[in-house]
């Protein structure tokens, strides 16, 4: 069998390389692809923990579902705000709009 | 209604003053009736407390125990800081009351006549009652706390009521000053009940009491605090050197003077030392403070009084001095003495003040003896009436006030030597010559001011009706003195055993000492009638021209207020002026200016790191979170 | 044996596709290697026998969500051919250190960790009742919370996403 170790290192290469997306990316629509990315490396983590150490088994999928529904939520927001900003500032580049500063 | 439901008496005026206060001035006549039936039940119900206080006792079988009745409530639990209020009716208290309300039931239906028409009438009426709430609070607390926040309120309503004309410059100032010099003695109070909280752990009266005497609290402690309760006292009877508030507080209207002296205001601090005085007994040397401030204030106050020809003023000087005699009571451990002048005193004092009033609306607002004179022709009935309270002022026989003051003067035997009866003697005979100078030159003579003569009239009933009760209380008030007098009106053993069962002492009649002090009355009545009546007023004149400089120090007042004013002017503003100095460029500039300049700096300089990028702050995001894991890690371990 | 090869090719398969989403050149090839990524994660949930949630994360991520971006993708640009370019901006080396540091933390710590890898006791296909009685019972007022986040979210999506007057 798998061991835990396995899921929990596939788990966290996923989350640097969606933290990596996060801060590199410039466009809204592909940092909000590499959150889904941490995000999705989570609930993984969190359904391997329950498989192996929980005795019921099942809180993980719990938790990964409201998770799920949480981003679900998350994208629908976060897509409307980019048309929006790409309908006010025709970009979807975050590093253009920068005038919320001193 | 049980004397354990004594709270009753308080909330009634309370009540009065809350809904005077409120809705008075839409109330019909102003809501005076209210006050007048608030009052009055007060009064009626006291006398069934005092009829159930009476019949609790019947069933005790030491008829020398002392007896109360007290009554608890918590007020607030913290910790373990227990704060309990409640009332605590014992004789003291029982007399007291008695003396308020009564007092204050008449002063009450008097104020009718005198404010009718007055500006602000409701509001009188309201603080009047606010007044007399306070005052019972005060007699009829069972702990400290409670007594201080009543002796605040007599406070507050007395600044309210003597700066009543506040549209008067004088009034507002002589408001000011009576709420600032009692305010001096009322922080002593209120450290003096800090320090006897801290010693016994409790704000009861009786359970500090027991403290004191039995030793618990050591005896320079005792001294200290005491001596700050006795300030307390000192600031609310207007004693040397606190007197300066009390003739300036005349500016009120003259039933607030009349309550002032009689009943709420200013035997409070007698109230207060003949309360604690089992505590002051413990320390004789704190009883000795008491008697020679009590004689000072008689004495000084006596040639004040001389000077004076404001009619009110004399009578306000002639209260601190009767204030004097009682605390020489209290002083010489005779409580029974000096409860019973308070009595006699409430009762002939606002006898005299109600009947300066009546002069002062018959005469049309005049109050300087220099222009009356003669008024007994037009004024029979406030003649007659103020000069049953000026005998029993001067202490002449059978009024009220011989028998009380004989009692001090038998008391003051209790002073090796003899000088305390002296001084006394003293001071009595001056009270005789002022009060008689007052009589003669307001009532007997020819009129000084035609014009103020021929307006003079008789006032109406609703004034001359509270007269006629006081002169009848006060010629009898004084035989209850005798303990037969007091058995037969209910009082067990009379009246001295009834106020003090606890060192069963009854009056003693001793006939010498009542000769000795009747030939100082009438001594001091003959000589000031010798000088005053029969156009001898010249001799007073060739007095003065005589000795000028004694005549302007009596005239101003021995210069106390020119002292205070220059102490203020001096002391208080140079270290005010330090004060604002210290507060415009230390706490302004340094402290509130430079933290805003501070955060306005630093702003300036950090405000760059708000780029407006998002990916900067996800950045930022991102580095605290390895930081906080890299410290987990090197924490752990 | 069998299930550890395939895990291992599914894992590489994963880790290849989230490289390629966050590595890609271009948004679209990015978009189309999310889609693969997040069934990788499905097919892990899969290998831990909760075929449920496989099914839930194929649905909404791999359907629903992807979809979605798709969308806003080609909405949001002019050239929607996924021609390259500058798709990464100057702070490039600041994430490789941050993302290497959080890597090298993680991986550390979930390999130096001693779990008690119980694998006899593993699970062997969740019935779906159990999962729903722990989601409407054991966390039903999350769950009716999280209902409410969900409609909140949508009509905010709606409201910002509208075409106001005078725009």
């Amino acid at each position: 069998m798998v061991p835990l170790e396995n899921y929990l290192v596939l788990s966290a290469i996923m989350f640097s390389l969606g933290v990596y997306g996060v801060l590199t990316r410039r466009n809204a629509v592909l940092i909000l692809m590499s959150v889904e990315l941490m995000l999705n490396a989570v609930s993984l983590n969190f359904v391997a923990f329950a498989s192996y150490l929980d005795p019921s088994k099942i809180i993980g999928a719990v938790f990964a579902v409201f998770v799920i529904t949480v981003a679900a939520a998350e994208v629908g927001l976060a897509l409307a705000i980019i048309i929006r900003l790409y309908r006010n500032r025709s970009t979807a580049n975050v590093d253009e709009v920068a005038t919320l500063k001193w | 209604m049980g004397a354990d439901q004594a709270w009753i008496l308080v909330a009634l005026p309370a009540a009065a003053f809350v809904v005077l206060a409120l809705c008075g001035r839409w109330l019909p006549r102003q809501g005076d009736v209210l006050a007048v039936l608030a009052i009055g039940a007060s009064l009626v119900l006291y006398f069934f407390v005092l009829h159930d206080f009476l019949h609790q006792r019947d069933g005790l079988v030491n008829s020398h125990e002392y007896w109360s009745i007290a009554m608890h409530h918590t007020w607030s639990n913290v910790g373990n800081f227990n704060l309990n209020f409640g009332t605590y009716v014992d004789p003291l208290s029982a007399v007291m009351v008695g003396v308020v309300t009564i007092a204050g039931t008449l002063i009450t239906i008097f104020s009718i006549g005198y404010m009718k028409g007055e500006v602000r009438y409701w509001w009188f009426f309201a603080v009047l009652m606010g007044f007399i709430a306070a005052k019972l609070m005060l007699v009829l607390s069972d702990n400290l706390l409670l007594l201080y926040f009543a002796w605040e309120g007599v406070g507050v309503c007395s600044f309210l009521l003597i700066g009543f004309y506040w549209e008067k410059r004088s009034a507002a100032e002589a408001a000011k000053k009576a709420f600032i010099t009692t305010r001096i003695g009322d922080v002593g109070l209120l450290i003096g009940i800090i320090l006897l909280w801290k010693a016994t752990g409790t704000f009861n009266i009786q359970d500090i009491l027991t403290a004191a005497t039995t030793g618990q609290i050591g005896h320079v402690y005792l001294f200290v605090s005491l001596m700050f309760i006795f300030l307390g006292a000192m600031g609310k009877s207007a004693l040397f050197p606190f007197h300066v508030w009390l003739p300036d507080a005349m500016e009120g209207p003259t039933p607030v003077s009349a309550l002032i002296h009689a009943a709420t205001m200013v035997v409070a601090g007698v109230y207060l030392i003949a309360r604690l005085l089992p505590a002051f007994e413990v320390v004789p040397a704190s009883l000795l403070v008491v008697t020679i401030v009590g004689l000072v204030t008689a004495i000084l106050t006596g040639f004040m009084a001389l000077a004076t020809t404001d009619i009110k003023k004399v009578l306000a000087y002639s209260t601190i001095g009767q204030l004097g005699f009682m605390y020489i009571a209290l002083g010489c451990s005779h409580p029974d003495a000096a409860i019973m002048h308070l009595m006699t005193h409430a009762f002939f004092k606002s006898l005299l003040f109600l009947a300066a009033g009546s002069v002062i609306i018959g005469t049309h607002h005049n109050q300087d003896m220099k222009q009356l004179g003669g008024l007994w022709r037009k004024m029979p009935i406030t003649a007659v009436t103020f000069l049953i309270g000026s005998l029993a002022l001067a202490a002449v026989p059978p009024f009220s006030g011989f028998w009380s003051k004989d009692e001090i003067f038998h008391g003051t035997t209790a002073w090796n030597g003899g000088w305390v009866t002296f001084l006394l003697g003293f001071a009595a005979v001056l009270t005789a010559l002022y009060t008689t100078r007052l009589f003669v030159r307001t009532f007997l003579g020819k009129p000084q001011d035609q014009a103020v003569y021929d307006n003079a009239h008789e006032t109406g009933p609703v004034m001359v009706l509270p007269l006629i009760i006081l002169a009848l209380i006060t010629c009898v008030a004084g035989f209850t003195v005798f303990n037969g007098v007091g058995r037969a009106m209910g009082f067990p053993g009379g009246f001295t055993e009834f106020v003090f069962l606890h060192e069963p002492e009854r009056f003693v009649m001793n006939w010498s000492w009542a000769a000795a002090s009747a030939v100082i009355a009438f001594g001091g009545v003959f000589l000031a009638g010798w000088i005053y009546w029969g156009n001898r007023i010249t001799i007073s004149t060739r007095l003065a021209d005589w000795q000028p400089g004694v005549y302007n120090m009596l005239v101003n007042k021995f210069y106390f207020d020119d002292l205070y004013q220059a102490g203020i002017d001096r002391g208080l503003l140079g270290f005010s002026y330090v004060v604002s100095w210290f507060d415009r460029y230390v706490v302004n500039d340094t402290g509130v200016d430079g933290v805003a300049d501070t955060t306005r700096y630093s702003g300036s300089i950090l405000k760059y790191v708000q780029t407006g990028k998002v990916p900067a702050y996800a950045l930022g995001i991102a580095l605290g979170a390895v930081g906080l894991a890299i410290a987990g890690l090197v924490v752990r371990g | 044996m069998a299930t550890e090869v395939l895990w291992w090719i599914f894992a590489i398969i994963t880790v290849a596709a989230t490289a390629g989403t966050v590595f890609s050149k271009s948004v679209i090839h990015s978009a189309i290697f999310l889609i693969g990524s997040l069934a990788g994660v499905g097919v892990m949930y899969v290998f831990l026998v909760v075929d449920f949630l496989a099914l839930v994360q194929f649905l909404i991520y791999g359907g629903a969500v992807t979809v979605l971006i798709l969308l806003a993708l080609m909405v949001t640009r002019a050239d929607p051919t996924g021609r390259p370019e500058d798709t990464d901006g100057p702070q490039k080396p600041f994430g490789v250190v941050v993302g290497g540091a959080i890597m090298a933390i993680l991986i550390g710590v979930a390999v130096s960790t001693s779990w008690p890898n119980d694998v006899s006791d593993k699970a062997h296909g969740i019935p779906i009742d159990t999962i729903s009685q722990k989601l409407f019972i054991d966390f039903g007022p999350p769950f009716v919370i999280a209902s409410a986040l969900l409609l909140v979210a949508l009509i905010g999506a709606i409201i910002l996403a509208r075409h106001e007057e005078g725009e």
